[in-house]
């Protein structure tokens, strides 16, 4: 079936887990002294309990959502925009939701809009915001 | 040669311009970004796959995050908001590098914060991304309250 048939305002979009291990971020942000990401000594001494994730990650996360509806289609013409409201800290599982918000018609095409979140393994909003792109 | 001053909020000006390296995207570049970011879709990591391998669109974010280092040594931040454009794909093989604009600087309960406009371009000038992001600066000898 049409992806743009088998969207309907409403449905959420299956969950990803992300597990944020230090390696992963340490790829991620590129290991370096006097980092919040990958220097433990210098998050403590910024006043953080451990290292952070970039927030970036979860843009990643995210956009992932995106690509798995709308395959390569999201790589042209595809918008994301992301607020990141609490750390994420080496450790933690991550949680990323899709909530399909609306569909309208572009063109011969149909863009799909989608409210998109984070929560860690507490259950808190991490980060969230809004992404769209075009049916195939 | 280029001198790094340190980045402060009263350094910053509104409306001064950044300009990446240029980085040659490698199909190690996609690889160690789908281990960092656990998206292994064969779009991604499959050479053969229809129409040509392509990078997660999210991979030069930190091109563009990274501008202000190419001017300013900067002593920490943090992410507040990003906003991206996606335009065309990037694929392997492609020289990529990012241009970017500081839009506006405010102090918000305390803080302070840099907006920036960029875009990232092929070779040939193609815009593959765009979109604008916020950043935070902790100025040296302070402490972030983390939460």
């Amino acid at each position: 079936m049409p992806v743009a048939d088998a969207v309907a305002v409403g449905q959420e979009l299956p969950s990803l887990q992300k597990d944020l291990s230090q390696r992963r971020i340490d790829v991620y942000s590129g290991v370096r002294p006097r980092s919040i990401h990958t220097d433990e000594a210098w998050a403590h001494a910024k006043g953080f309990r451990t290292t952070l994730a970039q927030g970036m990650m979860s843009t990643a996360y995210a956009s992932e959502l995106m690509t798995r509806l709308l395959g390569k289609s999201f790589l042209a013409g595809g918008t994301l925009s992301m607020a990141f409201i609490r750390p994420v800290y080496a450790g933690d599982r991550l949680t990323v939701h899709g909530l399909i918000k609306e569909t309208r018609r572009e063109g011969a095409r149909t863009r799909v809009v989608v409210e998109v979140w984070c929560e860690n393994q507490h259950g808190e909003k991490t980060a969230a915001g809004t992404a769209s792109g075009l049916t195939p | 040669m280029t001198d790094f001053p340190k980045l402060t909020y009263e350094a910053l000006t509104v409306g001064e311009e950044f300009v990446s390296d240029t980085h040659l995207v490698t199909p190690e570049d996609i690889e160690a970004y789908a281990f960092a970011v656990d998206d292994h879709q064969d779009l991604f990591t499959d050479p053969s796959a229809a129409g040509g391998q392509v990078a997660h669109p999210t991979l030069m974010a930190n091109q563009a995050l990274h501008l202000r280092h190419s001017k300013y040594i900067v002593h920490a931040g943090l992410h507040a908001k990003m906003e991206f454009n996606f335009i065309e794909p990037v694929r392997p093989g492609m020289r990529v590098r990012s241009r970017g604009r500081v839009i506006d600087k405010y102090e918000k309960r305390g803080r302070q914060y840099m907006v920036t406009e960029y875009v990232t371009e092929d070779e040939r000038g193609t815009a593959l991304v765009r979109g604008q992001f916020t950043q935070m600066l902790i100025p040296e000898g302070t402490r972030h309250a983390g939460r």
